[in-house]
């Protein structure tokens, strides 16, 4: 626990999350490098297995960026990624594991500064919640 | 259209294959998929088509072998407008295969829905001994249903069913709250249904008062035990710790998922080349936690599973039946199953208009989630 670091793994929507993220970094912004990003083309192709099984794996916790309701460069990707994510909350509660853990949040390409807030505010929170019970579980 | 219908010979099963035998005999229907008992007592699922072959279909044999609407999906993918096939089903069944159309699994047009009340099914394996030498057991199983009894030998997912009638269908044949050696109830919900009933005799009047309420009182012993149902599980399941041992046992056989009436992809992504691993990753995945379980990835495979499929289970419990290691399934995709469906106000196969619930939104929802 003393040198508990949370890992995050982060996926980010191409047109809004990681130009977001590009923002941050280009205008030097710091926040914690504990987020590992990964760029996928929107956020409504980011699928359940995904987050569970960097989750099993051991990240205490995933981070989703999409563009802002609206604002989605296929039109309806975030809606679609909303209803995952309430579905995906539903069954996580049903079985009394962490919602928490899962962050989905909204950040366009003009919000560097919102993009460095969030992983900070997250990395902040998860070092606080401590480490997920996956970590060293190797039974799953 | 609806009414009663009158019971020859104290015999409501060889009564429904009247019916069947007319429709056969008319061409109204091509084929008809009617439960069956097969080498003298298992149970089985047959299409039949001769209406001289009809005396082995066993339409209210009360055990469950598959989720007929599996078949359904087998048969009726694409299914060509010039046969008209009946699908004899249970309410679980004819839910599975409302959730098919609306995910383009199964094609409506050939089809006609006929409905069956089912207060329950035992487990297919096991039920040779359970019905015996019998030949009027299935008889007896809807005289003593009829008024609703408890039977703690039905199947789990049976014992906690709040729906004994249909939800969607064409036709649907009763028995509960009906005297089943005089009468059974009869409705056509469409065109379709009501063809089926043209020069049937029918006793017309409104749903009796009776039926109404053994329905009712029904569905609300099943709503109980259900909630104690889950109280039970609960202690069981919840949390990360008590989750790894729920599903220790898994052997990753995926049977759960061949037979589950909704899983619908041709390929399951779980069978696909992503998870063939080379010995190399399997050491990378170890050296993270110091050791792996082998097989591995069985909860990922379950947790997906339910974040796939939640949204359009029907709760029938086909998947507990086919574990070999009887993992209790039943229970909790009836819990997890209902939590999901209640997020947005749906019900698994209760209409065809109703999208699905990852299929659409609506772009003034869920506002917090995403921003907090």
């Amino acid at each position: 626990m003393a040198n508990y670091e949370p890992k995050i793994v982060g996926f980010l929507c191409n047109w809004c999350t990681y130009a977001g993220a590009d923002l941050a970094g280009t205008s030097r912004m710091q926040y914690p490098p504990n987020m590992r990003p990964i760029r996928v083309m929107c956020s409504g192709a980011v699928d359940s297995v995904y987050i569970l099984r960097a989750l099993l794996e051991g990240a205490d916790g995933v981070f989703i960026g999409g563009c802002h309701p609206g604002d989605c460069h296929y039109v309806s990707g975030n809606y679609k990624a909303r209803r995952r994510m309430v579905l995906f909350n539903s069954v996580m509660n049903s079985l009394g594991l962490d919602t928490d853990r899962v962050w989905l949040r909204w950040i366009s390409a003009a919000e560097g500064r919102k993009f460095a807030d969030t992983i900070t505010e997250m990395t902040e929170h998860l070092s606080k919640k401590g480490p997920s019970a996956f970590k060293d579980k190797w039974e799953v | 259209m609806k009414g009663t219908l009158k019971v020859e010979a104290k015999n409501p099963e060889a009564t429904i294959r009247g019916l069947f035998a007319r429709w056969l005999k008319d061409s109204r229907l091509s084929a008809i998929l009617v439960p069956a008992y097969s080498a003298g007592g298992i149970a089985t699922v047959a299409l039949f088509s001769n209406p001289e072959k009809l005396s082995e279909a066993a339409p209210l044999l009360p055990a469950m072998a598959v989720n007929a609407a599996s078949i359904v999906a087998e048969i009726a993918r694409d299914a060509s407008a010039n046969a008209k096939v009946g699908l004899f089903l249970r309410p679980c069944e004819l839910r599975a295969v409302v959730e098919l159309m609306k995910l383009k699994q199964v094609a409506p047009d050939s089809l006609v829905l006929i409905g069956a009340d089912c207060p329950g099914t035992y487990k297919a394996a096991g039920f040779r001994n359970v019905r015996g030498e019998d030949d009027d057991f299935d008889n007896k199983y809807v005289r003593d249903q009829s008024g609703y009894a408890e039977n703690v030998n039905f199947r789990t997912a049976c014992q906690m069913c709040e729906y004994a009638k249909p939800l969607v269908f064409d036709l649907n044949v009763g028995f509960v709250g009906m005297d089943p050696d005089k009468e059974l109830w009869v409705e056509a919900a469409t065109d379709k249904g009501k063809a089926l009933l043209e020069g049937v005799e029918l006793q017309a009047q409104d749903e009796p008062e009776k039926r109404k309420q053994t329905l009712e009182k029904l569905s609300a012993a099943r709503k109980a035990k259900t909630a104690a149902r889950i109280e039970e599980l609960d202690k069981a399941v919840m949390g990360p710790e008590k989750l790894v041992e729920y599903f220790a046992d898994c052997l990753n056989c995926h049977n759960c998922m061949k037979v589950c009436p909704v899983c619908y992809c041709r390929e399951c992504f779980f069978d696909s080349d992503t998870f063939q691993r080379d010995i190399a990753e399997h050491v990378r995945v170890s050296l993270r936690k110091g050791a792996t379980r082998m097989p591995s990835e069985t909860l990922l495979f379950h947790l997906t599973r339910m974040n796939h499929m939640m949204a359009s289970c029907v709760q029938c419990g086909i998947c507990e039946d086919s574990c070999p290691v009887t993992i209790g399934l039943a229970t909790l995709f009836k819990k997890v199953s209902q939590n999901a469906q209640k997020e947005f106000d749906y019900v698994s196969g209760s209409s065809l208009d109703e999208p699905l619930p990852l299929a659409t939104f609506r772009e003034s929802e869920f506002a917090r989630v995403g921003e907090e």
